[in-house]
């Protein structure tokens, strides 16, 4: 069976198709550390997931299932979770910006990557795993990196989640946790288990009151992505 | 007398009240709602189940407002959670 290493979590996975195989290769894993949990996929996980998008093909599909019991276990066992998003690393700290599926946020973190060069580096364009460990929260790269298929094996602390929304004219502010508290959990897995709730529940309070917040109306422009890097990656004692 | 169903929590996540769905309750609302300070309060008493003249004392009693307010209040409230169908 292979062994993948993914969010620091390491696990081996029975697969069916050769999909989810290849879409995880750059996450195999040889080394010395233990399995922390082994899956199973079978037809009845893919069957579950095709309910929910009845749209995909079996192979895809096997391959969220899989997502789905990483997730599961993460929250369970890790302190993490999925955070649908844009996630981009520059100068070691991590951006995430979130928002309905075709706001623009793959195309916001792309004009940061032509505004910043090698500078900044994509982290996963779509589902990357959040970690809380030792007091701090950082974001994994994970293979579910989106339709433009960006992401890098690697962690990064976050310092800031940012709402993006549709606007003719560039503006950003810091946003509260009310504002945001809505957007994480229509942008995570809701777990239906109360214990696994109580864990995402507990997770998102530190998240929200540890982590910078805002919220950016942004147009495509280099002026948009010039604002949104300047202000976020201020240091709060830059500040005033 | 009016009562929260089963399988839904209210917990303070960062300073703000929501409520969630777990278990089987999920498949019924799925949702998240957001709760201001009074709302939690009037929600607290309804998960162990009062009258809605219950709510209207326990408001009068805890806050200043007026008869009249406090039972528009609650009218709203429990009109809200039985759109949502969160009352049995």
């Amino acid at each position: 069976m292979p062994k993948y290493k993914i969010a620091d979590v390491v696990f081996e996975a029975k697969l069916i198709y050769g999909y989810t195989e290849r879409l995880c290769k750059n996450y195999e894993y040889d080394g010395e550390q233990p399995c922390d949990f082994s899956v199973v996929i079978t037809n009845d996980d893919v069957a579950k997931e095709k309910a929910l998008a009845p749209e995909f093909v079996e192979p895809y599909l096997e391959s969220l299932a899989l997502f789905r019991k990483l997730c599961d276990y993460c929250l369970e066992h890790a302190n993490g979770i999925i955070f649908h998003s844009s996630a981009i690393m520059v100068d070691g700290k991590a951006y995430l910006f979130t928002a309905p599926s075709g706001t623009g946020k793959s195309t916001h973190t792309r004009l940061w990557r032509e505004l910043l060069g090698d500078r900044a580096i994509m982290v996963n364009d779509d589902k990357p795993i959040i970690r809380y460990i030792d007091g701090k929260f950082y974001v994994y790269g994970t293979p579910w990196n989106g339709k433009h298929h960006l992401d890098t094996n690697c962690r990064a602390e976050i310092k800031a989640i940012c709402k993006i929304e549709q606007a003719k004219e560039n503006s950003i502010s810091k946003a509260s946790t009310a504002e945001m508290l809505l957007t994480i959990f229509n942008q995570t897995i809701r777990p239906e288990d109360p214990a696994q709730m109580d864990r995402l529940l507990n997770l998102t309070d530190k998240l929200l009151t540890q982590v910078e917040l805002y919220k950016l109306g942004c147009n495509i422009s280099k002026e948009a992505a010039e604002l949104s890097y300047t202000t976020m990656s201020k240091e709060k004692n830059d500040e005033n | 007398m009016m009562k929260i169903k089963e399988g839904f929590i209210i917990r303070e996540v960062a300073g703000n009240f929501i409520v969630v769905a777990v278990g089987s309750a999920v498949k019924q609302f799925n949702g998240v709602i957001t709760l201001n300070e009074t709302g939690s309060f009037l929600w607290k008493k309804l998960q162990d189940g009062c009258e809605k003249e219950d709510l209207i004392d326990a408001l009068l009693n805890e806050y200043e407002v007026g008869k009249d307010v406090a039972e528009a209040d609650v009218t709203a409230f429990i009109e809200k959670l039985n759109g949502a169908g969160l009352l049995k």
